[in-house]
């Protein structure tokens, strides 16, 4: 009796262990996602509906709290553990190219047959490193330009201003006509660093044909009749027109718009959530408007690359790149959290233009341009970033404000 | 000990010597492991230039003397000396302060004691979150109440003339709990009888506090000048939080700058030896103060 008990139990064990065995034939990956928050509700559902749409791979995701994310990352790259798959903003792939901790995806793509001129070039070659694509943008989030619409009609305005002129002229009209803030953009650190204002010297930098550091990186590129211009625009906003109150931090200019105090604000595409959800808001959101000219908008882009492991795994990195693949057609579902799908298929779905604004500025994306790829930016853009706030809050005048920031500049990258 | 007078000299020796290793040995490991290394390690490699990707290249001092010539470094060390200025007597009497009440007998005592205790068990960052949005200059509460009052708002975060201020009074609300309860620990060891002889001899409260409790206090207050100085060289949560190192980095303090140095521009060599540099300083100002302490004996 004994005997024969466990001679079922044995065999009901190893039956068990047969088919579960032959489900283990799908391959499980595994990513670390960035995203807390709405983005992150919208990126796990997402993942959840790649799981359920096919039967060969399985993705397991771990949320990271975003301030220790790229920490345990680069900690992770330099010990060769790090997950299949990870987000990467594309402003810190040329920090983790030159040591090949990222590998190169060219031959990969080709092989699962990603489409890859269904992508939006500009974003695509920001994460193109000497004609090897390092990473695949799933974003962009540009600066963009939102207004009230409630308040322009108010005061009379009847489109979205498009040059500088018409920028100045629309700001002032709100203020005389309806009392609210003319351009709520911030331009001071509490918080958050006023990248605000770096974003728009560097997007109108651009307009003007200018990148901010020359082409080698070695030198500051804006200390010229363009970068007088820029700076000249951001200081006459607070101190030649008055539009924009000092001492602005990033809190309080969102805050202002929300709450429909403010005519116009220059943010990024991220805003776009919590303005949909608040009640009796009325406004468009549009690019980033031509104000020299051309067309030019600073934007992060949140890609998507693979690790390097110490043993390279093919089937493992094809099940990633499907992964990626599914992710990025599907991007009107990432959408929803405000930024901008980076395939020209995605924008183009019923999906995508049924979502409320975000068609308004979605061309933005053709008209991005990557920062500075060498590993010494980030450093730069703090400093940019921290030069720009204080010669604006002690109303410095152009060449000064020019030269100081580009003495900063340079030391940073000729050390 | 009783116990054991009546055992050979010898073996009571090995007995005790065996149970203390033992004893200790969890928690010494766990120390040296996560203590002692890395402190060792974060010393090997200020030597060296390291972007944690690649190898490390062995640069000598450069980084020691890079240091001294960099501007950020020099700011920000000034940023943290500021602070340490600002906040350390200030924390250290408001400790006192609240210590004369927390051992008032009865009830208002207890309560004292439990509610200036309170803010030292939040974390840095709810401190700096909750007093970030005291402090905003267009919704937070402050400026709120002074326009209430007709009264212009303040740029408390904003101003660089008040952005360190506003900080150092979050800090105190925070931490001076901590002083309290050390001052007020001491001040119920003083025995009754020194102050009921003074009453007796005519003594008033003034004299009473100046002549007797404060004097008495001096080991106390040696213990908590020193805690407070390391802790206010090392200040980092709270600013973070609450100004980001700003407006345009006029508030940030040196342990800021190496944690960017570090982790953002990924060039440990050099924040290890920013850290070095601290740690000397700060054991050097510690060493100072204990030396000064004890002569004085």
């Amino acid at each position: 009796m004994k005997h024969r008990f466990t001679i079922l139990l044995a065999v009901f064990i190893l039956l068990t262990g047969v088919t579960l065995g032959a489900q283990a034939q799908k391959i499980e990956i595994n990513f670390w996602s960035l995203f807390t928050g709405g983005d992150g509700e919208f990126f796990d559902g997402m993942v959840k509906e790649f799981n359920a749409s096919q039967n060969e791979i399985i993705m397991k995701t771990d949320t990271v709290k975003f301030d220790n994310y790229y920490i345990k990352l680069t900690a992770a790259l330099a010990a060769k553990n790090a997950p299949d798959v990870v987000v990467m903003h594309q402003d810190r792939l040329s920090s983790y190219v030159p040591s090949g901790s990222i590998l190169p995806l060219n031959n990969y793509v080709e092989k699962v047959g990603v489409d890859m001129s269904t992508f939006e070039q500009a974003p695509l070659s920001s994460c193109t490193f000497d004609g090897k694509i390092y990473a695949i943008p799933l974003d962009v989030h540009p600066l963009i330009m939102y207004y009230n619409t409630a308040l322009f009609e108010k005061a009379g305005i009847t489109k979205a201003p498009e040059s500088l002129e018409e920028l100045f002229a629309a700001a002032q009209a709100v203020q005389e006509k309806t009392g609210a803030i003319g351009i709520s953009a911030d331009n001071t650190t509490a918080v958050y660093k006023a990248y605000t204002l770096t974003r728009m010297f560097m997007s109108m930098l651009k307009e003007q044909g200018f990148t901010t550091l020359n082409a080698t990186n070695t030198k500051a590129n804006f200390n010229n009749a363009a970068g007088v211009k820029a700076y000249q625009a951001l200081s006459d906003m607070v101190n030649k027109y008055n539009v924009t109150p000092k001492q602005l931090d990033y809190d309080s200019a969102v805050a202002n718009f929300k709450l429909g105090k403010a005519g116009i604000h220059f943010n990024g595409v991220w805003v776009t959530g919590t303005f949909e959800q608040q009640p009796g808001l009325k406004f468009a959101a549009v690019k980033f408007p031509a104000l020299f000219g051309a067309n030019a908008s600073w934007a992060g882009s949140h890609t998507f690359a693979i690790p390097t492991q110490k043993t390279m795994d093919e089937k493992r990195i094809l099940a990633a790149v499907k992964f990626i693949d599914w992710m990025t057609a599907h991007g009107y579902l990432w959408a929803k959290a405000g930024h901008v799908p980076t395939r020209k298929t995605a924008v183009e779905t019923a999906e995508f233009k049924s979502l409320p604004y975000r068609s308004g500025y979605s061309d933005a994306s053709k008209y991005t341009f990557p920062p500075p790829d060498t590993p010494k930016w980030p450093q730069c853009y703090d400093a940019i970033s921290d030069s720009l706030e204080e010669s604006i809050a002690l109303n410095r005048d152009a060449k000064t404000a020019l030269a100081t920031m580009e003495q900063v500049v340079n030391a940073i990258l000729t050390k | 000990m009783a116990i054991l007078s009546g055992v050979s000299m010898r073996y009571r020796d090995k007995y005790t010597a065996r149970d203390i290793a033992l004893f200790s040995a969890p928690y010494l490991v766990v120390y040296v492991a996560f203590l002692v290394f890395p402190v060792l390690y974060g010393i090997h490699i200020s030597f060296f230039d390291w972007d944690i990707l690649s190898a490390k290249k062995f640069i000598g001092i450069g980084n020691f003397a890079k240091a001294f010539r960099d501007p950020n470094f020099l700011s920000s060390f000034a940023h943290t000396i500021q602070f340490v200025l600002l906040s350390t007597p200030t924390i250290i009497v408001t400790g006192f302060l609240l210590a004369l009440l927390a051992i008032k007998p009865g009830k208002t005592g207890k309560a004292a004691e439990t509610v200036f205790f309170l803010p030292y068990i939040l974390s840095t960052t709810v401190v700096g979150t909750l007093w970030g949005w005291l402090f905003q200059k267009d919704f937070g509460l402050f400026n709120q109440v002074l326009s209430a009052l007709r009264l212009s708002p303040v740029g408390w975060l904003t101003d660089p003339a008040h952005a360190m201020i506003s900080i150092v009074i979050a800090t105190i609300w925070w931490t001076s709990g901590f002083n309290m309860i050390l001052f007020s620990t001491a001040i119920k060891q003083i025995p009754d009888e020194i102050y009921d002889s003074a009453r007796i001899d005519g003594a008033g409260r003034t004299a009473i506090l100046f002549r007797i409790t404060i004097p008495l206090l001096r080991d106390t207050t040696l213990l908590v000048v020193i805690l407070q100085l390391i802790a206010s060289f090392k200040v980092f949560g709270q600013v973070f939080v609450m100004t980001g190192g700003g407006p345009y980095n006029t508030t940030q303090v040196l342990v800021q700058y190496v944690y960017r140095t570090g982790f953002s521009y990924f060039q440990l060599g050099y924040a290890s030896a920013m850290s070095v540099l601290l740690f000397l300083v700060i054991l050097s100002i510690s060493g100072f103060q204990f030396i000064l302490g004890k002569k004085r004996k």
